[in-house]
This record gives structure tokens, C-alpha cells and sequence, in this order.
């Protein structure tokens, strides 16, 4: 019996992929690269992303603070495209994620992609669960004497 | 006397370089992770004084500085121009914050509770000496709830102002590269809120709270009440070139919101945010922002004082300036000094 797995919307597959563990996104981008052909790299650097934040008095949008990213941008022969941006300084993980991304725009990888992706975003929640279970553990129960 | 050029100590400039260099010793890669790891109030109050948020180049800014935090955020904010701006994030709304931490002073009850996350508010302060003594710390694990705590939790002011408790004014929504930005622009006064909020999560920590407490002892016009503090996970929102947002990773950013019930019928409320985990500096902000309107000139809390002199860049630089070469600018004062005295010898003369 096959296990289907729902697809994940984009932005969620994204989401997933930058937060990804460096080691399978390596690994999952390796995969791929046989069946991508010749890999045109339009871009590969570090950058800063200005991130704002809303004042919840006024409700002013106002600027934070940059955080450093890091940017890959590669076109496949066919002229798809794939796009990876993460956090910090990790040129190859942002290439990494660029891979898969235009695995999935081109169509490449069959359900084996899909499958990782579904899974690392299971091992996300589950991370999430765990710290999430010690902040509960902070809540305070107050009874009024 | 005259201006005199001179010229010399680039020996004794080379040899205090390296004086203060081989006193901090070699700096590996483990020595950076290890600060990373080990002190990561430090690395986030860097970070948000540096207005950049990168862990790891603020271990090495602390590394290289030896600790000294101006020199630190010198190194960063000179290494942040360096880099391209690649885009303009969504903005953060609290309601969608991963929220570790979220308490209210002012109110028990607050719509979805009260929850300390990491704190040492309540606990005794033992320096624990035993492990001078070759003894190890090994701090006590977590005893997890069965049930995960909400990822979100409401905006407190929000349900205040549905409640009619303050005011609720309604913005019309900025683009989000249409937001005022103080590093491109000058900061002017009146300053724009926008310019005001930025320039409050880039002060300095010290300074800020310097400020801060001055208003709290009285030097201000309202006494502060933390309506809500909160630390947050929040994610760094970015597009895709095909128009897609997604979240490129998450970043540690601290809020807080002081109220005061001086008003004319309704609560009025300060705000001050900041990259990384700083409640103090959070809580001196939103005083000095509670503050400052209608604050007299020259008052700790008037918007324009307390903007500029917690600027850490531009006030340690000025500060330490004083201590570079002034020999021609001090000694021409110390001639009008020397004129002075002989005119005064002069007409004391007897006649």
C-alpha cells in the first residue's frame, strides 16, 4: 500500500524547507541534482532583510532591526526557476533550498520530495510540541484568597 | 603661539594595537560558538543595540572586543553597511508570535493567561561558587506540561481597546518599503513614530534604562505599570520571486507596553520593541515613550533628550573622542586663559 501525502501549500513547503536540518536539505538538493541538468546560478549571496514590526498602541509599522540572510536564485534549462532564503550566513543551505524549490517547479523528484518535506514539517511540529510543552509548564495558576 | 603639525607614534599606535590584541588572545571558531552558546542575553542585547540580527557575527563582534559591548556594536553596524539590503519583511504582528514568555503587571487575569517562560524573576540570586571550586552546575530539566502551551496568544491592548479602555486610532496601512527608515533618513523633531520606535530598539541598553528610571523615581509625568511584557519567536516573512511569502526563519524579538492611569478617562499606554531577549530595555523604552508627551525641553523623558543620548554609536564615539589629540584646541583656550590673566594683572595695576 502507497501512503499518499498531501502536498503542502508553497508557502508552507517554504517555510518548512528554510527551517529544514542543513544535513537533508543537503541531502534531499544532492538527490536531485542529477535530473536538473546544467544549473544557471543568477544569484548566490548574503544580505540583510529589513524587518518591521506594528506598534500595538498607535499601530505604527516601524523598523526592528535587519537580520542576516542568505539568498540563492538558480534557473534550470528549461527556464524554471527555484528561490531559497534563510536566516544567517549559509550560502550553501540557501542553494540547498533553491534545489528543491525548483525541484518542485519543475515537477522533478516524483513523491519522494513531496514525502520528505511532509515529514520534516511533522518533525517541525513535534519540535515546536516539545518547547511549547515546557512554556505551559511556566503558566500560572492564580486562586484569589 | 601657533598651530603646530606634528607627526610621530605610528610605533607606539602599532604596539597598543597589538598590546590590547594579544590581551584578548586567539580567537578560534570554538571561542566564538562557545560565547554563542554560553551567553545568549549578551549576544541578543548586541544584537539589538546593533539593529542587526545575526548570532553568530555578534559572538565574533564580543570575541574581537574582548567584551567591550561599543566596540562590539562599532563592528557590527560597520560590518551591516557593508551588505546589500535584499528586501523589506512583512511586518510583525504580536497575535502571531511564537510567545515564550507574556506576563501583565496591571492585570491577573489577561485573556490567555499569565506565562512566565524563562525567568529568574521569583528565584533566589546565589552566585553559585561551588563551581570555582571544580563542582559542576547542572541546572534542573523542564518538567513538561502534558499539554502544549498556545504558539499565540492575544494582543492584551486589543481587547483594552475593545473594551474602550484607550484610545484605538485607525492607521491607514503603510507599504511596507514606505516605512520611515532612520537609516537612511535624519531623525527630526518632532520625530515620526516610526522614526521614534526605531530609534528606541537600536539605543542603548544602559542608556535607555538610565532614562527610564529617572521617570520611574519621578523625573517623569507618569508612574509605569507593565500592562504587557512579552518574548516572542517571530518569523522573518519574505517573498519569493512568483509573489509567495514564507518564512526564511525565526528571530527572538522582546515587546513591552507600560500603562499609566493618568488620562483624561481612558488608560494610556508606552511601547517599546527590540531585536533579541532585553525586558529591561523594553520596559525603560516604553516609559520614556509613556513619557514624552507634552515633556518640556531638556527633560530626561522629552523625546528629542532621550532619543539622542541613548544613540550608543554616536554617544560612546563623542565620549571616547575627548580622549584623541585636542593638544591645538586646548591650547588656544589655554591662552585666551593666559590673555585673560595679564589684561586683569594689567588693570590691577596701582596707577
Amino acid at each position: 500500500m502507497t501512503e499518499t501525502v498531501s502536498p503542502l501549500a508553497p508557502s508552507e513547503r517554504l517555510s518548512v524547507l528554510a527551517r529544514m536540518t542543513p544535513a537533508r536539505l543537503a541531502a534531499e538538493a544532492e538527490a536531485l541534482l542529477p535530473e536538473l541538468g546544467e544549473i544557471e546560478v543568477l544569484q548566490s549571496r548574503s544580505g540583510l532583510v529589513m524587518l518591521p514590526m506594528r506598534d500595538t498602541v498607535m499601530g505604527t509599522d516601524f523598523h526592528l532591526g535587519e537580520v542576516l540572510v542568505s539568498e540563492a536564485h538558480i534557473r534550470l534549462p528549461g527556464g524554471v526557476q527555484g528561490y531559497g532564503m534563510i536566516t544567517g550566513h549559509d550560502l550553501e543551505r540557501a542553494m540547498a533550498m533553491a534545489v528543491i524549490d525548483a525541484g518542485f517547479a519543475a515537477g522533478i523528484g516524483g513523491a519522494r520530495l513531496p514525502a520528505a518535506v511532509a515529514e520534516e514539517a511533522a518533525r517541525q511540529a513535534a519540535e515546536d510540541r516539545e518547547t511549547l510543552r515546557e512554556i505551559e509548564a511556566t503558566r500560572v495558576n492564580m486562586e484569589t484568597f | 603661539m601657533a598651530y603646530v603639525a606634528t607627526r610621530g607614534g605610528e610605533r607606539a599606535i602599532e604596539q597598543a594595537e597589538r598590546l590590547y590584541r594579544a590581551q584578548m588572545g586567539e580567537i578560534t571558531p570554538a571561542r566564538v560558538a562557545e560565547i554563542e552558546r554560553a551567553l545568549p542575553h549578551l549576544i541578543d542585547r548586541v544584537m539589538g543595540e546593533a539593529s542587526l540580527y545575526a548570532p553568530d557575527l555578534a559572538a565574533l563582534a564580543l570575541a574581537q572586543s574582548g567584551g567591550d559591548l561599543y566596540e562590539a556594536l562599532l563592528l557590527l553596524r560597520a560590518w551591516r553597511s557593508t551588505q546589500p539590503r535584499l528586501q523589506t519583511a512583512a511586518p510583525v504582528t504580536q497575535e502571531v508570535t511564537l510567545t515564550h514568555r507574556r506576563i501583565s503587571a496591571a492585570f491577573k487575569d489577561i485573556p490567555g493567561g499569565q506565562i512566565l517562560g524563562p525567568t529568574l524573576d521569583y528565584s533566589h540570586r546565589l552566585l553559585a561558587t561551588e563551581v570555582l571550586e571544580g563542582a559542576r552546575f547542572v541546572p534542573a530539566p523542564v518538567e513538561k506540561a502534558a499539554r502544549p502551551a498556545p504558539a499565540c496568544h492575544p494582543s492584551l491592548a486589543d481587547w483594552q481597546k475593545a473594551q474602550g479602555l484607550v484610545e484605538a486610532p485607525a492607521l491607514a496601512p503603510v507599504a511596507r518599503d514606505a516605512i520611515p527608515d532612520l537609516t537612511k533618513e535624519p531623525l527630526l523633531f518632532p520625530a515620526k513614530r516610526a522614526h521614534t520606535l526605531q530609534s528606541l530598539a537600536r539605543a542603548d541598553t544602559g542608556g535607555m534604562l538610565a532614562l527610564g528610571y529617572s521617570a520611574m523615581r519621578g523625573y517623569g509625568n507618569a508612574h509605569p505599570t507593565v500592562n504587557e511584557l512579552r518574548l516572542s519567536e517571530a518569523e522573518v516573512i519574505v517573498r519569493h520571486p512568483d509573489g509567495t511569502e514564507f518564512s526564511a526563519g525565526r528571530v527572538k524579538t522582546s515587546q513591552a507596553e507600560v500603562v499609566t492611569t493618568k488620562g483624561e478617562g481612558k488608560l494610556r499606554l508606552g511601547f517599546c520593541a527590540t531585536l533579541g531577549w532585553n525586558e529591561v530595555k523594553t520596559i525603560a523604552g516604553a516609559t520614556l515613550d509613556l513619557n514624552a508627551p507634552g515633556a518640556p525641553k531638556g527633560s530626561p523623558v522629552n523625546e528629542e533628550f532621550f532619543l539622542y543620548h541613548t544613540e550608543p554609536v554616536e554617544s560612546s564615539g563623542f565620549c571616547i573622542h575627548f580622549k584623541l589629540p585636542h593638544y591645538v584646541t586646548f591650547q588656544s583656550s589655554l591662552d585666551a586663559l593666559r590673555d585673560a590673566k595679564k589684561r586683569r594683572e594689567t588693570t590691577e595695576e596701582p596707577a
